[in-house]
C-alpha cells in the first residue's frame, strides 16, 4: 500500500496534465502549470484529510500516564504528547505523496518559491493535525459529527460543480499565494500554532486520568448460541471467531474491506480491455471470493495469542480447530460467491471462472491459508489501531501468496498450454474439488503438525 | 485423581527453572505451592498442563500422561492467567461456551453460575462488559468459575487470591474446601499469601530455586515456621524448616 502512494506521488504531475481545466494560463512553464492546477484542488485534499483523520487519527493521551505520578513539569508532560503527534501516521502519509512530487518540483522552481509552497504544505498538514486533535479532544467523538463533515463536502463539491460558487478558484488563490509570495506561508504556521497553543490550554487545565481516556466502552448485547451450534463443537468455535472479528477493530475491517471488494468486478469484467482475457478473470475471483481467506487466515493463529492456553488447556482438539477455521472461510467464501452471482451479467463464462476459482479457493487456499497462518504465528494486540499496523507480519505471510494466488494461475497456464482457455478453468475447478474431497485428510495433517508444534508456538506468545 | 510427576526438569539455557525428582499429589488432596518469585511455581503448573515442554521427565493425572493423552481435560479445570479466558467474549457467553464443551445442558449450567453467585457479588453475571474490559480481580473471577463449572476432579489454580477483593478471598476459600470436603476434588494451588494457603491446603511444598525444599502437612504451627523462612531468604543461607 505504501508503495501505491509512492508511485502515485511521481505520477501525479503527468496525471494532472492530463486533467483539462479553463481558465488556466497554459503560457506558464510545465512545472508551475502543474502546480497551479494541483493548487486548485489542495482545499478539498485537505478538507478530505480531516474528515478521514476524524475517523481514524488517535489522540496519543494515555502514553503519559505512566509519567503522570512522577516529579515532571506538567508542561513538558503535554508538550511531549503534543510532540508525539508530529509523527503521526496520517502526517507521514501526505510525505509519501507529495515528497517525490515536491523533489521533482524543485528541480524546475527557483529556491525561494519551492521552500514557499513545500514550507505551506507542511504547514497545513499540521494545522490539520492540530485542528483535529482540538475537535476531537474537546468533543465526543460522534457520528452525528462526521456526519455532518461529509454532509459540508458533498455540499461545497456539488455548488462547485453547479458553479455556483468557486471553491477551486478560492484554493488556487490561496495555494498559488505559497510559491507566488512564500511569505504567505506563514499564515497556516501561526494557525497551526494557535490550535497548538489552544491544545496546550485545553490540557494544561484537563491532564486527568478520567478525562483524558475519552473512549467510552460501549454496551455489549448478550449473543447467545445461533444456528452454528448445531455443528458442535465445531460449529461453537466458528461462531466465537465471528464474534471475534466483529468485536475487534482490526479483524473486522479485515471484513469490511473484503465487502468493498466484492465490487471489485465492476472495474473488471465490464471493461473491453480484459474481456475474453480469462487471466485478469482468475485473478480477480482469487481476490473477490479469497480475499478474506488471505487476508484474515494469514494471522490464523496469531489473532488467538490472547488466549491461546485457553485453546490448549481446553477440551478442543486440533482437528475440531483446524475445522472451525476451514467452516469460517467456507461461509464467508461461500457467501461472496453467492453476492457475485449478479456478474453473470458480464457473461456466463464469468460465472464459471467464478465458481471455479471458488472451489480452487476452499478446497485448496484454505488449507495453505491455514498452514501459513500457523507457521510462526505472532500474537497481534488488538488493542493497537489498524492503520499501518505490521504485527503479525512475517515471511509466512509473502510465502502464503504463491499458493493462493500463484497456483491457480500456474494451473490455468497447462490448460492453456495443453488446450484451450476452457480447460485452464476447468483443471483450477478440478483442483479444487479433490482439494475438497480430501478436507479431513489435510485438517488431520495440520493437526498432528499443531500438536507438535505447541509448545512453540504457546510460549511464543507468552514471551511476545 | 492422583497427580504423579517423576525426574520433572526444565531449564531455559543455563536456568533450571523446575527440578523435581517425585511428587505425587493423592486423589482428593489439597496441595499448596508456595516460593518466592521465580521458585519455579508457574513452571511447574504450566507443565502439569501440557503447556510447556520439560526437558526431562513425565507427568501423569489420573491414568493419563498429559504429554500424549487428551483426556485429561474432560476433568482438569485449570486457570492460570489471562490467557486462559477469551477476551473478546462476555463472562456469559464464555460459561456458554465451556459449559457446551463439556456437554452441560443450559439449566445445568444456570444451576452452576447461581452457585458462584456470592463469589460474583452481582458484578459479572448480566453485564454488559467483555471479559476483557472488566477488572483484573473480576476477570480472575470469570476464569476461577470457567475452571469450576463441570465439577472438575483435579483443579489447578495460579494465585487464586491475588487481585481479588478480601469478600471475595473470603468465600473463595470457604469454596475451595467445601469443594475438597464434598466432592473430593484434587486441588493445587500456589499462593504467596501464607495464610490463606495455609488454611485452605492440607499439604505444603517450598519451592525454591525449581527444587523442592520442604515438603509439610500443615499444622497449627506451619504458618509461623514459613513466615519464619521466608523472613529468613536472602538474610543468610536459608535454612530448611525442621518438621
Amino acid at each position: 500500500m505504501i508503495g501505491m502512494f509512492v508511485v502515485l506521488g511521481v505520477f501525479l504531475d503527468d496525471l494532472l496534465i492530463k486533467i483539462p481545466i479553463d481558465g488556466i494560463d497554459y503560457n506558464t512553464s510545465k512545472e508551475s502549470f502543474v502546480l497551479r492546477k494541483l493548487n486548485r484542488f489542495l482545499l478539498y485534499y485537505f478538507f478530505v484529510d480531516l474528515i478521514m483523520r476524524y475517523f481514524i487519527q488517535k489522540l496519543p493521551a494515555l502514553s503519559v500516564q505512566p509519567f503522570l505520578h512522577l516529579p515532571i513539569r506538567k508542561s513538558k508532560l503535554i508538550h511531549y504528547m503534543l510532540g508525539k503527534s508530529f509523527f503521526s501516521p496520517m502526517n507521514l502519509l501526505h510525505g509519501l505523496v507529495f515528497i517525490p512530487f515536491m523533489l521533482e518540483l524543485f528541480s524546475n522552481l527557483s529556491v525561494t518559491e519551492s521552500i514557499g509552497w513545500s514550507a505551506g504544505f507542511v504547514f497545513m498538514v499540521y494545522l490539520n493535525n492540530f485542528l483535529l486533535t482540538y475537535l476531537k479532544r474537546t468533543s465526543d467523538v460522534d457520528y452525528k459529527v462526521y456526519l455532518s463533515m461529509l454532509f459540508g463536502l458533498v455540499t461545497i463539491v456539488t455548488l462547485d460543480w453547479c458553479d455556483l460558487v468557486d471553491f477551486q478558484e478560492v484554493s488556487a488563490t490561496f495555494f498559488n499565494a505559497f510559491f507566488l509570495q512564500p511569505i504567505t506561508a506563514l499564515v497556516p504556521l501561526l494557525i497551526g500554532l494557535g490550535f497548538y497553543l489552544l491544545n496546550y490550554k485545553y490540557l494544561r487545565a484537563n491532564l486527568y486520568m478520567n478525562r483524558l481516556s475519552k473512549s467510552k466502552k460501549s454496551e455489549i448485547t448478550y449473543v447467545g448460541a445461533g444456528v452454528l451450534s448445531r455443528f458442535g463443537v465445531v460449529g461453537r468455535l466458528t461462531e466465537l471467531e465471528f464474534k471475534f472479528i466483529w468485536r475487534n477493530k482490526r479483524p473486522r475491517s479485515v471484513l469490511l474491506i473484503t465487502i468493498l471488494f466484492l465490487g471489485y468486478g465492476l472495474l473488471v469484467f465490464p471493461t473491453d480491455e480484459y474481456s475474453g482475457n480469462y487471466l485478469m478473470d482468475i485473478l480477480f475471483s482469487v481476490i473477490i471470493t479469497g480475499m478474506f481467506m488471505l487476508n484474515y487466515g494469514q494471522y490464523l493463529l496469531g489473532w488467538e495469542g490472547m488466549h491461546f492456553d485457553h485453546i490448549l488447556t481446553r477440551k478442543v482438539s486440533f482437528k475440531d480447530y483446524y475445522m472451525s477455521k476451514f467452516m469460517l472461510f467456507t461461509i464467508v467464501s461461500g457467501a461472496a460467491m453467492i453476492l457475485s452471482i449478479p456478474y453473470a451479467y458480464f457473461g456466463w463464462e464469468i460465472l464459471l471462472v467464478l465458481f471455479s476459482v471458488f472451489l480452487f479457493n476452499i478446497g485448496v487456499g484454505s488449507h495453505c491459508t491455514m498452514f501459513f497462518g500457523s507457521l510462526n504465528p505472532k500474537k497481534i494486540d488488538l488493542s493497537q489501531g489498524t492503520v499501518f499496523n505490521w504485527q503479525g507480519v512475517g515471511a509466512a505471510q509473502f510465502l502464503l501468496i504463491i499458493p493462493v494466488m500463484g497456483l491457480p494461475l500456474g494451473l490455468f497456464g497447462i490448460g492453456v498450454i495443453f488446450g484451450s482457455p476452457h480447460l485452464g478453468v476447468a483443471i483450477v475447478g478440478i483442483a479444487g474439488l479433490i482439494g475438497l474431497i480430501g478436507t479431513k485428510l489435510w485438517i488431520s495433517l495440520l493437526a498432528k503438525w499443531l500438536t507438535a508444534q505447541r509448545y512453540k508456538i504457546s510460549s511464543d506468545f507468552r514471551s511476545q | 485423581m492422583e497427580i504423579r510427576i517423576k525426574d520433572l526438569t526444565k531449564t531455559y539455557g543455563a536456568y533450571t527453572a523446575v527440578d523435581v525428582k517425585e511428587l505425587s499429589v493423592p486423589s482428593g488432596e489439597s496441595f499448596g505451592l508456595v516460593g518466592n518469585n521465580g521458585a519455579g511455581k508457574t513452571t511447574l503448573f504450566r507443565s502439569i498442563l501440557d503447556l510447556i515442554e520439560p526437558e526431562t521427565g513425565s507427568i501423569q493425572i489420573g491414568d493419563f500422561i498429559t504429554k500424549s493423552a487428551e483426556n485429561w481435560k474432560d476433568f482438569t479445570g485449570s486457570y492460570l492467567d489471562e490467557n486462559f479466558i477469551v477476551g473478546h467474549l462476555l463472562p456469559e457467553e464464555y460459561f456458554d461456551f465451556v459449559a457446551s464443551l463439556h456437554g452441560m445442558s443450559q439449566s445445568d449450567l444456570e444451576l452452576k453460575l447461581a452457585e458462584f453467585e456470592t463469589l460474583f457479588n452481582g458484578e459479572i453475571a448480566g453485564g454488559k462488559k467483555l471479559i476483557r474490559d472488566l477488572s483484573k480481580g473480576n476477570q480472575k473471577k470469570v476464569g476461577i468459575a470457567a475452571a469450576l463449572l463441570f465439577d472438575p476432579a483435579v483443579l489447578i489454580l495460579d494465585e487464586p487470591f491475588a487481585n481479588l477483593d478480601p469478600s471475595t478471598q473470603i468465600r473463595l476459600k470457604d469454596l475451595l474446601k467445601k469443594l475438597k470436603e464434598d466432592k473430593g476434588v484434587t486441588l493445587l494451588i500456589s499462593s504467596h499469601d501464607l495464610q490463606h494457603v495455609t488454611e485452605v491446603c492440607e499439604r505444603i511444598v517450598l519451592l525454591e530455586k525449581g527444587q523442592i525444599i520442604n515438603d509439610i502437612r500443615t499444622s497449627p504451627a506451619t504458618l509461623k515456621d514459613l513466615e519464619d523462612y521466608f523472613a529468613g531468604v536472602g538474610k543468610k543461607e536459608a535454612e530448611p524448616i525442621e518438621k
